[in-house]
């Protein structure tokens, strides 16, 4: 199988085939919860005083805001160093000994909301399997590296799957179960996954083929980095998350399939879950819909049977409590308002701090509160570290606290405040306890302790009563250039989720489900599993339905993008729409271009067809959509953009060139060339009109010392191209690949942009 | 009294930062005497609370109590959190729920008059007119079955018995959190005046409503039926529980604001104009500002709602974050003037005349304006400019500034979501602009200033939790009370005691004196009201009102 048909890694060079290691038994806290999922390590005599002048063994010097993971006396931590456009997050390779450098890896961000250096909120995740190290970076960048830092495969979520980014930059950690990693993010991909969802993705840890896709939740008001906990129940295999729309989610980790969820706010469920003999306890910060207080803390009975393979996701409660009110499922309740902190569960007590500080302990399955205890003024992202009838606790102004919780409180056994300030959370192995603040990567302790033998729980083995009930088709969702092929894996999978047959034959044909509302197909065939996209250099997007012989089904998505050169005028479409609020004809965009359907129309302008930025939805006021290859680099974008407005109100409009936004601003009458505001963000004043055409173009080039220039002019409309470029902006860093794409912003939906005649073409 | 015994070392490692800096300039005590001829700023509240307009009828209220009206934040609109009442409970019980619901059990409470149930988010301040309670909050405790959801809501309630007499409903702008943020409801205090009630809804428009309500018909604006419901949603017709829109302006739509996070301010009566904040700052990104050539403050005639005028300072150029104060007023060399509280750290004060410009917009000027941000926390000890929100680093303005004996005073501070950090406390010539005194022990803080006028006592607060008692005429500190809690809300002054609420629900009163001891005295009284107080509380007709987010309890000394 060729990897770089899922992965965009040719053009980074740093691609290279490894043979994939089997078993080889790793020793380490290999994910930031820990092997029991829920904070607490069976080791025991880690020390009891923190305290930096007597017992710190290393530290690194690197802002982080989540957790390090340790494997075979290897240490995983993700920070972020450097400032303005130079600032990177960066992923190390430390000796678990003595903290010395292995490798590294540093990524820029960019075309993201995060900001103010909300970077590195998450952890890496260590395969327990094989020893490899997954990451997923703020704004989406999927790797996967193998122990000694090579490089296996890697995605932008963002530019492949239509990832939103949020300027609060919670991102949390991979899951690794089989042979799946799964990630989640909310996304704005296309067609049934275009609109804006909490998601999972699982890829192959392999390979990087996707797998499945899940979309277990409602429309979310908040994104959420929950991260997923495994269980098994009657031989499937789930997990339990928080999403972004508020509920508690159960899906099946082999299919992705929804199974159930129970809603238990209004906004989102940021904590990860914890499970104590079939109690799991939620915790949330926001609107509850069934009282008018902030946050919960709730024990929810969980469900021993789900929903079958093809049955619908059971509905626990939801907002609407007519629908379901979740009675006969919630055990008890506290009103703690807890929001991005995960808690920690110890012989059956959880422990949590509230968003004002308070550290509160609930038994798990009677919900009885044993005690609250004030012990800061607030509470962020870090969360509890249990070990040995001891509690880590680390808080935003940089207090870390050792305490004994007892029946009636906590003894505090020692207090120190860190440099940095912490949002991370702590995590202990073999004598050491690591905590990493907005400054450095603190490593306490001695330099050798005990190293608990305890694993992620296993799954069940496959039941005796296992049958083929579906066709799974890997990869699942596909990206191919026109002409292009690739094979398929078509795999006969049982009521578990199990596969029991591979490499299994199947007839496909072109599928578009009876809701699509935008009714088009993949310009591909398949013969012989294997997929061929047609020649024509023209986006498409689609689906097929495959056929097994003894009538298994199973479904395959894919896109093809055009390749460079490539213009497009909009004058093909066919506008048959009639708009709801002007009447106007208009034509839906191309189903391929991520995230586009609610945000753009194909209308027409004075006997021109255009692009134009809707206006319906304030909440859909910027639109940023990607519509070329996310390998694509060295090329040069120039579009016709042009504003409605008057002197009060304008909008913006530009395009995406290599991870660039290059923007005619209205309000400001500027030209800007930005990346993320807080990293790249240049502009030169440039006086442009309301209602009146302009041609803007841009093409960034990099040296062969990684550093790079963006360029970009824009002139009127019919007016020859001026010689010089308006804008020059040098990137030490540059970025070195990324797809071409639009961006439109028209603020609080009021005024208009237009976008038409795009071209790109190769430096 | 609850014990709360945690050492806040972030506050005070942030303390220790900042080499604590009191400065004095210009003589303190000149200026003093120099504005001794000022009206004391109390001594206009009654007359301010009456002022009518044609349109209105009386609104003189002769309440039993012999006190007055809270008819706008401060009362009187001069930012001063002081009310001239005597004989205001000290103490109260708030009561227990009743079993398993939200609703607090009377007969469990002391001094409690009564409690009216808010949404389960309440920033506003309350305000007292004419026998009526405003208050603003959402819609998570719907008072009308036909309005459901996330709404920004305004309750009138009945002063007497805390029953509601009509409700604001406005539906979210579909915006998410960047202009119209989830469940935070309506955040600007109502401001009353005669039968007109003026408020800035959460869709960035600024209301004209008829205190009355429904009651008495359908007056001005008649297209309540749309505007009370989602978009696209059939219409629901008004009944004599819903306002009475007189008019409406869209701060959005007009001006091409665009308001961060929610429109936050209130509403400042001076004559027959409005005067309001836009809330107009930084889109999500926090480091990008959509119209940074739309106005921070603005001026309509408050008979119809059209714009008066406009600032055209260019504040929109330099938003920190944006703009959330609420404009306050005084007198500049005995003439009427606006101050206002900059969302780039710098208060103006602006004339209430207005020029036309070339395209004929209306534009009012500032008299002067002072940079409340020290210099040191602009640029670290190299030179390098400190990046905002860094805790070390500049702040905007978002309380209300205050004016006092012809000085104005005024504290820098963040969004509560950006964290603690460094403040200062600017107190400020009015006449001229000059600065009289800065104090920096202070942290970042969105409250207003209180001082009371019979001590000369500044009772201030910040967001880590500090109350600090100065000298108004020459910033000298008296005491600092920590309450352990993060603080949103403003400190109250009134009848010789300091009310304070924070965000873990304590209410605390302390003795309005110098040599209040924090150390070795308690304070007055403190209970724990279960959910956090945002609001201010406020006194009005012998009645102290304390918002929690989630309740409003109306409490009253026992009669002698």
């Amino acid at each position: 199988m060729n990897l770089n048909k899922y992965a965009a890694l040719a053009v980074l060079g740093a691609f290279a085939l490894f043979s994939f290691p089997s078993q080889a038994a790793v020793s380490g806290w290999t994910n930031w919860r820990g092997p029991h999922q829920n904070g607490t390590t069976d080791e025991k005599g880690l020390p009891d005083q923190i305290d930096p002048a007597k017992n710190l063994l290393w530290s690194y010097d690197i802002a982080g805001r989540g957790a390090p993971v340790i494997a075979n006396g290897k240490v995983y931590a993700w920070g972020y160093r450097g400032k303005g456009p130079d600032l990177q997050e960066v992923l190390l390779c430390l000796n678990e000994a003595d903290g010395k450098l292995q490798w590294e890896h540093a990524y820029n961000d960019y075309l993201s909301d995060t900001v103010y250096s909300r970077y590195s909120v998450g952890s890496p995740t260590v395969d327990p399997a094989t020893g490899w190290v997954y990451l997923m970076t703020t704004n989406g960048g999927v790797k996967c590296f193998s122990p000694d830092g090579k490089m296996q495969w890697e995605y932008s979520l963002m530019e492949r799957f239509g990832r939103l980014t949020f300027p609060n930059g919670r991102t949390g950690a991979a899951v690794i179960d089989g042979d799946l990693v799964i990630v989640r993010g909310v996304t704005s991909y296309w067609g049934k996954q275009g609109p804006a969802r909490d998601r999972f993705y699982a890829f192959n840890k392999k390979t990087g083929a996707p797998v499945w896709a899940s979309t277990p939740g409602v429309a979310p008001k908040d994104s959420s980095f929950s991260t997923p906990v495994l269980a098994n129940v009657g031989g499937r295999r789930v997990f339990y998350a928080g999403t972004g729309d508020g509920n508690v989610v159960c899906v099946d980790v082999r299919t992705g399939q929804a199974l159930w969820r129970f809603q238990a706010s209004q906004g989102g469920v940021n904590a990860s879950v914890v499970i104590d003999d079939g109690v799991l306890v939620t915790i949330h910060g926001k609107e509850n819909i069934d009282a008018a207080e902030e946050g919960r803390m709730i024990g929810i009975k969980l469900p021993t049977t789900l929903p079958a393979p093809g049955e619908p996701q059971a509905i626990l409660k939801d907002k609407d409590l007519k629908l379901a009110d979740g009675k006969e499922w919630e055990l008890w309740r506290h009103p703690f308002a807890m929001f991005t902190s995960s808690p920690v569960l110890a012989n059956g007590r959880v422990y949590q701090v509230t968003k004002t500080g308070v550290l509160v302990c609930v038994e798990a399955k009677t919900g009885k509160l044993i005690f609250t205890q004030k012990l800061n003024n607030e509470q962020i992202h870090s969360s509890p570290l249990y070990s040995d009838g001891k509690l880590y606790l680390a808080f935003p102004n940089g207090r870390f606290l050792v305490v004994k919780p007892k029946d009636d409180g906590v003894d505090i056994l020692s207090e120190v405040e860190l440099e940095g300030g912490v949002l991370g959370s702590p995590v202990a192995w073999n004598g050491k306890v690591y905590i990493h603040t907005m400054s450095k990567l603190y490593v306490f302790g001695k330099a050798n302790g005990e190293k608990p033998d305890a694993t992620l729980p296993a799954a069940a083995a496959k039941p005796a009563d296992s049958k083929a009930v579906a066709l799974q088709i890997v990869p699942g969702d596909i990206l191919l250039k026109p002409g292009e092929k690739l094979e398929l894996t078509v795999n006969k999978i049982d009521q578990y989720g199990n596969v029991v047959e591979s490499g299994v034959k199947a007839d496909f044909a072109k599928f578009i489900p009876a809701t699509a509302k935008v009714k088009t197909q993949m310009n591909a065939s398949v013969a012989n599993n294997a997929i061929t996209a047609d020649a024509g250099n023209v986006s498409s997007a689609g689906a097929f339905k495959a056929t097994s012989a003894d009538g298994l089904t199973g479904l395959l998505r894919g896109r093809i993008l055009p390749q460079i050169p490539y213009e497009q005028d909009f004058e093909g479409y066919d506008l048959t729409i009639d708009h709801p609020a002007d009447g106007e004809k208009y034509a839906f965009p191309p189903l391929a271009w991520t995230g586009a359907r609610l945000k753009w129309e194909v209308r027409d302008l004075d006997g021109n067809k255009v692009f134009r930025k809707t206006l319906d939805r304030v909440l859909f006021q910027r639109a940023i959509t990607i519509f070329g290859d996310p390998t694509s680099s060295n090329y040069t974008v120039q579009a016709d953009v042009m504003t409605d407005g008057n002197r009060r109100i304008k909008g913006n409009v530009g395009v995406i060139n290599q991870r660039y936004f290059i923007t005619l601003i209205g309000n400001q009458q500027i030209l800007e060339v930005s990346s993320n505001h807080e990293r790249v963000k240049e502009s030169v004043p440039f006086k442009w009109s309301p209602n009146q055409w302009y041609t803007l173009k841009s093409r960034v080039d990099v040296a062969k010392d990684g550093s790079g220039v963006v360029r970009a002019k824009a002139w009127p409309k019919g007016d020859p191209e001026p010689e010089a470029w308006t804008i020059e902006v040098k990137h030490k860093n540059a970025h070195k690949l990324g797809a071409p794409g639009i961006i439109g912003f028209s603020p609080q939906s009021l005024k208009p942009v237009y976008i038409d005649n795009i071209k790109i073409t190769r430096n | 009294m609850k014990s709360k015994s945690f050492f806040l070392m972030g506050g005070v490692s942030l303390l220790a930062a900042s080499s604590i800096i009191m400065t004095q300039t210009n003589c303190g005590s000149t200026d003093s005497n120099a504005d001794a001829t000022v009206v004391p700023a109390t001594n206009d509240q009654a007359p301010q609370a009456t002022v009518s307009t044609p349109s209105t009828t009386s609104t003189a209220t002769a309440p039993a109590s012999g006190g007055q009206d809270w008819p706008v934040w401060s009362g009187n609109g001069d930012g001063n959190l002081f009310s001239p009442e005597k004989g205001i409970a000290a103490s109260f019980d708030p009561g227990k729920f009743k079993k398993g619901t939200e609703e607090v059990d009377l007969s469990t409470t002391t001094n409690v008059k009564w409690v009216a149930k808010l949404g389960s988010q309440a920033y506003g301040n309350t305000t007292v007119s004419n026998g009526k309670v405003y208050v603003g909050t959402n819609n998570e405790s719907p008072r009308d079955e036909r309005h459901i959801g996330d709404r920004g809501i305004v309750y009138c309630l009945d002063e007497k018995t805390g029953e509601l007499e009509w409700q604001l409903v406005v539906p979210k702008l579909g915006a998410g959190k960047v202009s119209d943020w989830e469940y935070l409801g309506i955040c600007s205090s109502p401001a009353v005046e005669g039968n007109r009630v003026y408020v800035v809804a959460n869709r960035s428009e600024i209301l004209c409503l008829d205190t009355e309500g429904m009651k008495n018909g359908n007056q001005g604006f008649q297209g309540e039926a749309k505007f009370m419901v989602d978009k696209g949603k059939e219409p629901l017709e008004p009944t004599a529980k819903d306002a009475d829109i007189i008019w409406r302006f869209d701060l959005r739509e007009e001006l091409g604001v665009f308001p961060h996070n929610i429109a936050s301010s209130s509403i400042l009566i001076v004559g027959d104009l409005l005067f309001c904040t836009t809330s107009n700052g930084q889109d999500w990104s926090h480091l990008n500002i959509p119209a940074p050539q739309a106005p921070c403050i603005v001026a309509l005639n408050k008979k119809d709602g059209t714009l008066a005028g406009e600032e055209a300072e260019g504040i929109g150029k330099n938003i920190m974050h944006c703009n959330w104060s609420s404009p306050s007023k005084g007198k500049i060399k005995g003439k009427d003037a606006v101050f206002f509280a900059g969302g780039d750290g710098v208060l103006y004060a602006f004339d209430t005349k207005f020029e036309k410009d070339e395209d004929g917009f209306d534009l009012f000027k500032a008299h002067w304006k002072f940079d409340c941000v020290p210099d040191a926390y602009k640029k670290d000890e190299d030179g390098n400019e400190i990046k905002y929100p860094a805790a070390e680093g500049p702040s905007e303005l978002i309380a209300t500034p205050t004016y006092y004996k012809g000085n104005v005073y005024v504290a820098i501070g963040q969004d509560p979501e950006h964290g603690e950090g460094l403040g200062c406390l600017s107190c400020v010539k009015a006449d001229t602009g000059e600065k009289i005194w800065d104090y920096r022990k202070i942290q970042r803080t969105i409250s207003t200033c209180a001082i009371d006028p019979e001590s000369g006592l500044l009772i201030a607060s910040d967001y880590t939790g500090y109350v600090y008692c100065l000298d108004a005429a020459t910033g000298k500190e008296h005491w600092v009370y920590d309450t352990k809690a993060h603080m949103w809300s403003s400190p109250f002054v009134a009848d010789g005691k300091v009310y304070i609420g924070d965000e873990d629900g304590d209410l605390t009163v302390l003795p309005l004196k110098a040599d209040f001891d924090p150390k070795k005295d308690d304070p007055i009284f403190e209970t724990n009201m279960l959910v956090p107080i945002y609001s201010t509380p406020v006194v009005a007709n012998g009645t102290l009102y304390v918002g929690t987010q989630t309740h409003l309890y109306a409490i009253e000394a026992p009669k002698k």
